[in-house]
């Protein structure tokens, strides 16, 4: 049966609630706990023959009735049958967790609110406690400990899934689409994880629904919402490298409002690999988020909700030119903006209709600026300008209980003006997409998506995805997927204008590069050109196919093991090919379709609580890539790899070792442990890279060299925390314990401590 | 760096056991000789990194490959060397082809080798990355010779030559070794095997 939303019935229960605590209370008053004593202030209690009631905020319920059977439940937890007499004799009602996250609540995935376990497509959620078990405080340190995902340092933090870069994987906030990427990879540093609730992990394509962008997988970031409470949170949290990360969140919820106010400031020195070099690997820089939520009930129909983010970087930081009057030190000063306006109103009508329209604009904007030190001249500057606006009208039908069908129209827009590109650039799109929700038999789900997009530049795409599941008993579900995704092209392959004057080449996005090609043959520069002009701004969309396939076992009520395998077909990959040979020596470049590559893999994630206070998990992950051009160019015998004495031989398939920067084997193993006398959670890790190709060392840009690897490494991290009675958190904890550094990962400094604390501060105050 | 030294040390005892093996079945019939040219400077024009002017203009370095010497513009020049821009001598007709293959290996001029020579906008061992002899690799700043590539020359003399780059930086460095920063480049270290007798067999 389709559950539309299951915090509606939660709603639903606290109305009969205040029904009834009017009532003459003739019992002692319980308290539902978990198995850390902590209250569970979403537990239900269900008297045999009668409606279940919702305990208050301190998980505490009172009986006015008896009877012979009572169920206490709560959603994460495994329900408990009691008899009268045993509720009885208890004053304290202690649920056990139930291992693992398929009862979490997905919302990216079908757009619609489903659990995991009713998904036919791997996904996974991490909820609040695992994201503070990695102590981290930006979304890559968070993602870097998940089995599968790599955080990839190329022009910013970017996530890498099924072998798949940033530039394939979409980004939500709270559903919707984060805009701002730099040459392709989206900086997962931008995001703060103080007030995240919960990651949603979506594998595999998901063009169906989302379109462009999303042919690797979707994150989608859900924060923390008031319904019906109020808190005040100050925190602080210091880590090495001078690192301070100051936070304020307010909820105020009341009947039918609840906003969020959150702030959240970041600022360290950085770090640096390399001292001999001038300049730090990271350089240093201040971040400062600011978020505001309200959301409300207009009437008994309709409800509202407003977003607003606001983002603002700087960074400072030295670098050294050789120039003509030997070395020079450049200043260096980048900065970053970015500000999202959400709108959302819903309408229902009934219980088979929902409406919702979403309004969501952004804009991005980078500007980069060096100057020599001792002139004040400017050596360079660029400034980027990016907007996107959509609109989009979701309508979901609940046809009946095995059939919600959900059709989605929508338009945008998106304007970009920089320094290396001409003019204000406009794109216009538009789209609409379907989406079948469908069991036919309680064993078996079935999710079918179609959406086509329709784009002002490189024209209209289909992307069909259909996926199954089949629940072969309680414990033991089998879900496939095929579906179809594409990444349009992006402003940088259409419209830049880019000249090296230093190497003296030039660099046309496809739309430019015919105009491009005639002004340096009037110029008198070009030698001699190499392709078809008439194929010049033929760029298509970069497509996949793929599918996914695997299970979800629960082996006995503590364990619990996840597999996936996948295989991932790319067509079309944009990439930079000479069009000219200049009189120079020097080439013209421009955008072409050119690569294939194929990414497949394994993923097994396996979960096991051995007693109540000490859970264990692991997770593997393995991966195969592969380019094609380069399969066909060994099997012909045309490329060839020198050795350490430069001598020459033809490279086998043996030697290749496929996409850079891919290790085919990840992995972690996870214990959690709460110290029962101390009542401190310890949540230790290590996780597992295995070698990568980061660098061609024998010039012939493939990975086919021992050399070319670096080596695997692993991560021993530690974090310890502690909530007082009174809410208070502590925690204290390292990442990258043994200090393990290389070059070829510049995004890991070595061993990070970190110390926090959070203080509930209305919570204090009521006490 | 020990992982490092120890990897170098296990693929060169390999590659000492590849070629031992090789030189046995090879059973080579013509002794013609392998010229080794070593660390011939020909560093580019400095450029200005902002405006790319050039600051300071420097010389095509001439090689004649008949005499295996630097030589004047005005003699008999088959190469002119500068930065990664490689000339041949078209007012003497030399020529000069890319083919793909492993040097040893290159027993004679392929029938579907095209010689060419320089025209006043076009090089006959083309320029740039990836197109000619070189790869430049944007993530290690590093300029090396595309291994497979070996360049047929047609000399001065008319006489027909295999050449192969091996590196472009001083000393002929491994590549690992090679700090784009600190180590010269402009230093060609290649190696050729010329026939004199007329044929287009090596």
């Amino acid at each position: 049966m389709i559950r539309f939303n299951l915090n509606k019935i939660s709603i639903l229960f606290f109305l009969l609630l205040s029904e009834v605590s009017f009532g003459f209370s003739m019992q002692e008053e319980k308290k539902i706990i978990d198995s850390s004593g902590k209250p569970i202030p979403h537990a239900l209690v269900k008297l045999e023959g009668q409606k279940a009631l919702l305990v208050d905020e301190r998980g505490m319920v009172s009986l006015d009735q008896t009877a012979e059977k009572i169920i206490v439940y709560a959603m994460g937890f495994e329900s408990l049958q009691l008899t009268w007499e045993e509720w009885e004799s208890k004053n304290l009602i202690t649920l056990l967790e139930k291992t693992g996250n398929l009862q979490e609540v997905v919302v990216s995935a079908t757009r619609t609110e489903r659990s995991v376990e009713q998904l036919p497509m791997p996904v996974t959620v991490l909820n609040t406690e695992q994201i503070q078990n990695t102590g981290g405080v930006r979304l890559s340190e968070v993602l870097r400990e998940q089995t599968g995902l790599q955080i990839t340092s190329n022009h910013g933090s970017g996530l890498q899934m099924q072998g798949l870069d940033s530039d394939y994987i979409l980004i939500l906030l709270d559903g919707e689409p984060l805009i701002g990427r730099t040459a392709g990879t989206f900086d997962l540093d931008r995001i703060s994880v103080s007030n995240i609730d919960r990651i949603e992990i979506l594998r595999g394509p998901s063009s169906a629904i989302y379109g462009s962008e999303a042919m690797g997988g979707v994150i989608n970031i859900i924060t923390k919402s008031y319904q019906n409470k109020s808190d005040l949170t100050l925190g602080l949290r210091h880590r090495s490298f001078n690192t301070w990360n100051p936070y304020f969140e307010l909820g105020v919820g009341k009947d039918k409002w609840s906003t969020q106010i959150f702030l959240d400031h970041l600022q360290t020195d950085g770090f640096d690999l390399t001292p001999e070099i001038v300049g730090q690997t990271q350089n240093p820089y201040q971040a400062s988020t600011a978020q505001v939520k309200v959301s409300g009930i207009l009437s008994e129909k309709f409800t509202l909700n407003l977003f607003a983010r606001g983002y603002g970087e700087n960074s400072q930081g030295i670098l050294q030119t050789n120039g003509n009057a030997g070395a020079e030190i450049l200043d260096l000063d980048n900065r970053r903006r970015d500000f999202n306006f959400n709108p959302t109103l819903r309408f229902k009508p009934n219980a088979e209709w929902t409406f919702t329209l979403r309004g969501m604009s952004s804009w991005f904007s980078t500007l980069s600026q060096s100057n020599f030190r001792t002139s004040g001249e400017i050596f360079e500057f660029q400034e980027f300008d990016q907007f996107f606006h959509r609109t989009e009208l979701q309508t979901d039908f609940m046809a009946n209980s095995k059939n919600l069908i959900t059709l989605g129209v929508g338009q945008l827009i998106e304007t970009v003006e920089a320094t290396r590109y001409d003019d204000l650039n406009r794109f216009d799109a538009g789209y609409i997409f379907l989406q079948h929700l469908w069991d036919p038999i309680p064993k078996v789900n079935i999710v079918t998506g179609l959406r086509a997009d329709f784009h002002s530049q490189f024209g209209n795409r289909l992307s069909p995805k259909i996926s199954g599941q089949y629940q072969i008993s309680d414990n033991f579900s089998w879900q496939a997927s095929i579906g179809a995704g594409f990444k349009a092209p992006d402003f940088r392959h259409l419209l830049l204008n880019f000249n090296n004057a230093a190497a003296g080449y030039y660099v046309f996005g496809a739309n430019l590069a015919a105009d491009g090609i005639s002004r340096l043959q009037e110029q008198g520069l070009v030698a001699q050109v190499l392709i078809n002009p008439a194929s010049i701004g033929q760029l298509n969309a970069e497509t996949s196919r793929a599918i996914n396939t695997g299970f979800r076992w629960k082996p006995s009520s503590n364990s619990q093991v996840i597999v996936n395998a996948y295989r991932n077909e790319i067509d079309n990959l944009i990439e930079t090919a000479p069009i000219a040979q200049l009189v120079t020596g020097q080439n013209a470049f421009s955008y072409f379709n050119i690569r294939s590559v194929i990414t497949q893999g394994l993923e097994v994630d396996a979960q096991v609580s051995l007693l109540e206070n000490l859970s264990l998990s692991a997770g593997y992950a393995f991966l195969d890539t592969k380019d094609l051009e380069v399969i066909q160019q060994i099997e012909n015998g045309e490329l060839f790899k020198r050795n350490a004495q430069n001598q020459t031989r033809r490279v086998t398939r043996s030697d290749y070792g496929g996409l850079f920067n891919r290790s085919r084997h990840t992995g972690n193993l996870k214990v959690n442990y709460r110290e029962k006398h101390s009542d401190i959670d310890f949540a230790l890790r290590a996780i597992f890279r295995g070698k990568f190709g980061f660098a061609d060392l024998n010039g012939n840009l493939i990975l086919d060299d021992e050399r070319e690897f670096a080596p695997g490494w692993i991560s021993y991290n530690i974090t310890a925390s502690k909530t007082f009675g009174n809410g208070i958190f502590l925690e204290a904890g390292g990442t990258n314990l043994l200090n393990t550094m290389t070059a070829a990962q510049p995004n890991n400094p070595g061993r990070v401590l970190f110390l926090g604390i959070k203080l509930p501060i209305l919570n204090l105050l009521n006490k | 760096m020990k992982t490092i030294q120890k990897l170098i040390f296990t693929t060169s005892i390999a590659a000492f056991l590849f070629s031992c093996d090789n030189t046995d079945d090879l059973t080579p019939t013509l002794p013609l000789e392998v010229t080794m040219v070593e660390d011939l400077a020909a560093p580019n024009d400095e450029i200005d990194r902002t405006t790319g002017e050039v600051v300071v203009a420097r010389p095509f370095q001439f090689f004649s490959l008949e005499r295996n010497e630097l030589v004047t513009e005005n003699e008999d020049w088959d190469l002119a060397f500068k930065g990664t821009t490689i000339r041949v001598n078209n007012t003497k007709n030399v020529e000069a082809a890319i083919v793909n293959g492993i040097f040893e290996e290159i027993s004679e001029v392929p029938a579907n080798a095209t010689f060419r020579t320089d025209s006043e906008n076009t090089f006959a061992i083309p320029t740039g990355s990836g197109s000619g002899w070189y790869n430049y690799n944007s993530a290690t700043f590093t300029v090396t010779p595309i291994p497979g590539r070996v360049i047929l020359v047609k000399t001065t003399e008319g006489n027909f030559l295999k050449l192969e780059i091996l590196s472009y930086y001083k000393g002929n460095p491994p590549v690992e070794e090679i700090n784009p920063r600190t180590t010269p480049s402009g230093y060609y270290t290649f190696r050729f095997v010329l026939q004199t007798n007329g044929t287009s067999k090596f």
